[in-house]
């Protein structure tokens, strides 16, 4: 399939991905806000910000942190390359430059979540406050997931989709573990700190999906072993990354055991993405608890990262390789 | 008339009025020539209320397919329109479309011979038939081109040339389009609108069917890959998702099974072409560009251009990629050019023009020029360099002011002008806003020159929408209609 092509469903897919993503943190911390003691909002609504990883960006626009200028700043503000808005834009400009390679299903039903998020109005929604805006969000996202999945041909260009959504998603699960676990270290066990872990899953869709394990307890380390290591949750981040590389093992057209039959054939993001799967399969979780975890997480999305620059390099960047040159560009859209 | 009125059917309760000029389906008053009399008929027969919801269908029917044109204009980024699509088909009879086929036929071998030749020896300007200054101050001659030899000497491999008719329905060429002529998407999609909304009519006649079209281009393109390769790959390389013809690009291409590019999908290496592929880079054979010889290489012509491809021209050069069309084949229709094509067919082929010109005056030629400045009020001007329907005065319906701006500006560059008399266009009943009146029409037919001379029956009706106008340009407020050529 055309580089360009790739490159664009790749990125179409994880912009919807981030629009969902930050919409349903929004979301969260709006609901359990609603019976916090107003001081403790400064501290709840900064480290939102922090997920994202725009923080500079948001002291340039706003003084203090509460839940208008965080969600303002998240869903609309037009100096926010992350915007939840921009972000739809985003994708549907990438679809609309591979409109021929994707259903008209999928074509409609994002132009339709971009019209939503164009025509919103901005007032209303802070009057009457934001859920039913976040609900429509969601749910066109899960719409797209489930038209794509439905009407497109399961080939090359499903896979980079795939790939898009899972990259993304592993990239803000990791994010919100690091910033929420760093806050319940920071209080003893009580029911304050139980509420923060539910605030955690909830912003992962993961609090039913836990208790499912089994796992009675609200225990920070549980919580952060799901959140990494779980294989059948589709938010964990194991269960991302194991995704992840099966897309690339398939678009890549040598299948999974094969692959570790012929290494020399694997090209770098199968390399490098393997190694991270093989990581965390092996990882004991004791290892990386209480001030470990920020420095373990801070690496693991470091390397998630690479592998982003890796997959534009092997898979959109196709060029030429004169002798003496080296490669150059990485990822081009907004990472 | 008024004997009449209780058979007229309701669409011409409204007198249909043939004016001086040939009308398509009328012979005189309300009788239909011999082949629209099944659909003058069925056309009577069927109740207002009917033929507008087949209307309304048809209409929904290319909005949902995003059957659209983009245009521009200065202040906006660009309006999606449809394509205004009119239901009462144009027929042509087989006689007829025999004669217009063995007359395209002559005339598109004749250019290409002609194209050849400039590129190469040049007898026809060394034998003093076509002045040197004509072909090496066209705008679109290219000097890159000398000396190229493209597969089977093929330049134009798709051309349309837009026929019209005269106040006595004789056939004449208004231009020739060799560079990238559109509009072939909208001949194929009416004729689906067509079977879709009338699909009984198509019992009454035997219309020989244009589906084929994209097979015969592939089939084309095929034919001029380099070194007669057995299984060349072909793609389609589009300006991209701004240009207007967009929409056009993307439909030939899933028709033809190929896959369509952008310049930034193509790279050069050793003069051969490549795509970027998520595997590798892919050998290209042929490229179907859309793009002009302009933006289609930066190292070779425009710099500024981020549509085409670095090196292109050199892998061209090298024979180891076809263009279709070839650079530099404008310089055969160009508007000045254009007056000579009797003479290249003569020149070329040793017969006498089957297809007749409009009679045109050159600018540059001191005689025409003041033949032209003397009754600008009654020919068509048109500058040599610009198509769609701009550039032009028509002098009939201008003011003062005009004129006065096209006298200045023949004078400061004569070559750039040419005039035609206004011809009687001939005008075929058209439904708008619910009532019937006539249009006046022209013909595109697609050419397709490969190993042989192929054209797919009829091509695109264009129809100039507006009451009274002449300008059947579909940025300029033009519609279609579907053609349909007999089979006996």
């Amino acid at each position: 399939m055309l580089s360009r092509v790739a490159d664009a469903l790749y990125w179409m897919s994880r912009y919807v991905e981030r629009a969902e993503d930050i919409t349903r943190i929004l979301t969260v911390n709006f609901h359990s806000l609603l019976d916090a003691p107003v001081e403790a909002a400064e501290a709840a609504w900064q480290p939102i910000i922090a997920i994202t990883g725009d923080e500079e960006r948001y002291r340039q626009c706003y003084q203090e942190y509460n839940a208008r200028n965080v969600s303002e700043f998240l869903l609309w503000n037009p100096h926010n390359p992350n915007a939840v808005t921009t972000c739809i834009s985003l994708a549907r400009e990438n679809a609309r430059s591979v409109r021929e390679q994707i259903s008209s299903e999928m074509w409609e039903n994002l132009n339709r979540l971009y019209f939503l998020v164009r025509d919103l109005d901005r007032d209303e929604a802070r009057r009457s406050g934001p859920y039913e805006f976040f609900d429509q969000i969601r749910y066109g996202s899960w719409a797209f997931q489930g038209i794509t999945a439905e009407t497109m041909t399961h080939g090359d260009g499903y896979e980079f989709i795939q790939l898009g959504k899972m990259m993304e998603r592993s990239d803000k699960t990791i994010r919100t573990l690091d910033v929420k676990y760093a806050a319940v270290n920071q209080l003893t066990e009580g029911p304050e700190a139980s509420l923060q872990l539910i605030v955690l899953l909830r912003s992962c869709s993961a609090f039913e999906a836990f208790r499912k394990t089994g796992a009675s307890v609200l225990q920070s380390g549980r919580v952060a072993q799901f959140l990494l290591l779980d294989q059948e949750f589709p938010r964990a981040v194991g269960f991302c990354l194991n995704r992840a590389l099966r897309s690339i093992n398939s678009i890549s057209g040598i299948a999974g055991s094969d692959a570790v039959r012929q290494p020399h054939q694997l090209n770098n993001p199968q390399r490098q993405i393997g190694r991270i799967c093989a990581d965390l399969d092996y990882l004991n979780i004791e290892e990386i608890l209480d001030h470990r975890m920020h420095p373990f997480l801070d690496g693991l999305l470091l390397r998630i990262n690479l592998v982003g620059d890796d997959i534009t390099r092997t898979f959109f960047n196709t060029q030429v390789i004169l002798p003496g040159r080296s490669q150059q560009p990485a990822q081009q859209q907004q990472q | 008339m008024n004997q009449q009125a209780d058979k007229r059917p309701w669409l011409l309760e409204n007198s249909y009025e043939i004016g001086d000029f040939f009308d398509e389906m009328f012979a005189g008053d309300s009788n239909p020539h011999r082949h629209y009399e099944p659909i003058y008929e069925q056309l009577r027969d069927l109740s207002r209320e009917s033929f507008e919801e087949r209307r309304r269908q048809a209409d929904i029917a290319f909005l949902y397919q995003g059957i659209t044109f983009t245009v521009y204009n200065k202040e906006d980024e660009g309006i999606e329109r449809i394509f205004p699509f009119d239901l009462i088909p144009r027929i042509i009879p087989h006689q007829e479309w025999d004669f217009l086929e063995r007359g395209l036929t002559q005339r598109v071998t004749a250019l290409n011979l002609f194209l050849h030749d400039i590129y190469h020896e040049q007898r026809i300007i060394r034998e003093g038939l076509i002045p040197p200054e004509l072909i090496f101050g066209a705008k679109h001659f290219r000097r890159e081109m000398i000396g190229i030899h493209p597969p089977r000497n093929v330049y134009a491999h798709i051309v349309g040339s837009d026929l019209v008719r005269d106040r006595n329905g004789e056939y004449l060429v208004l231009e020739d389009n060799l560079r990238s002529p559109s509009g072939v998407s909208y001949m194929l999609e009416n004729r689906q609108a067509m079977k879709r909304t009338f699909p009984n009519l198509f019992q009454k006649y035997e219309v020989r069917p244009n589906e084929h079209y994209p097979q015969e281009l592939l089939a084309t393109l095929r034919s001029v890959a380099p070194h007669d390769m057995p299984d060349p790959t072909v793609v389609l390389l589009t300006p991209g998702i701004y240009n207007s013809a967009y929409f056009e690009h993307t439909f030939l291409a899933r028709q033809m099974g190929i896959e369509i590019v952008e310049g930034r999908d193509l790279v050069v290496h050793d003069n051969h072409v490549y795509t970027r592929t998520t595997r590798g880079l892919k050998p290209v054979d042929v490229i179907y560009r859309r793009i002009d010889d302009e933006f289609i290489d930066p190292l070779s012509f425009n710099h500024d251009s981020m549509l085409g491809v670095s090196g292109l021209l050199n892998a061209y050069r090298a024979g180891n990629v076809t263009l279709a069309n070839a650079i530099g084949t404008g310089v055969a229709d160009d508007k000045a050019v254009y007056a000579f094509v009797p003479e290249i067919i003569r020149f070329y082929l040793s017969e006498e023009p089957i297809l007749q010109n409009v009679p045109t005056y050159l600018a540059m030629r001191d005689e025409d020029r003041k033949y032209i400045l003397d009754h600008l009020d009654s020919l068509v001007v048109k500058s040599v360099n610009e198509s769609g329907g701009y550039g032009m005065l028509v002098g009939t319906q201008s003011t003062q002011a005009e004129r006065d701006r096209f006298r200045e500006l023949i004078r400061i560059a004569p070559r750039n002008f040419i005039a035609q008399p206004t011809v009687s266009l001939s005008r075929h009943p058209t439904y708008q806003d619910g009532e019937l009146y006539g249009c006046h029409v022209d013909l595109r037919p697609y050419i397709l020159c490969g190993e042989e001379v192929r054209i797919v029956p009829g091509g695109l009706t264009r129809v100039a929408l507006r009451k009274g106008s002449l300008v059947v340009n579909s940025s300029q407020g033009g519609g279609s209609k579907d053609t349909w050529v007999l089979g006996k």
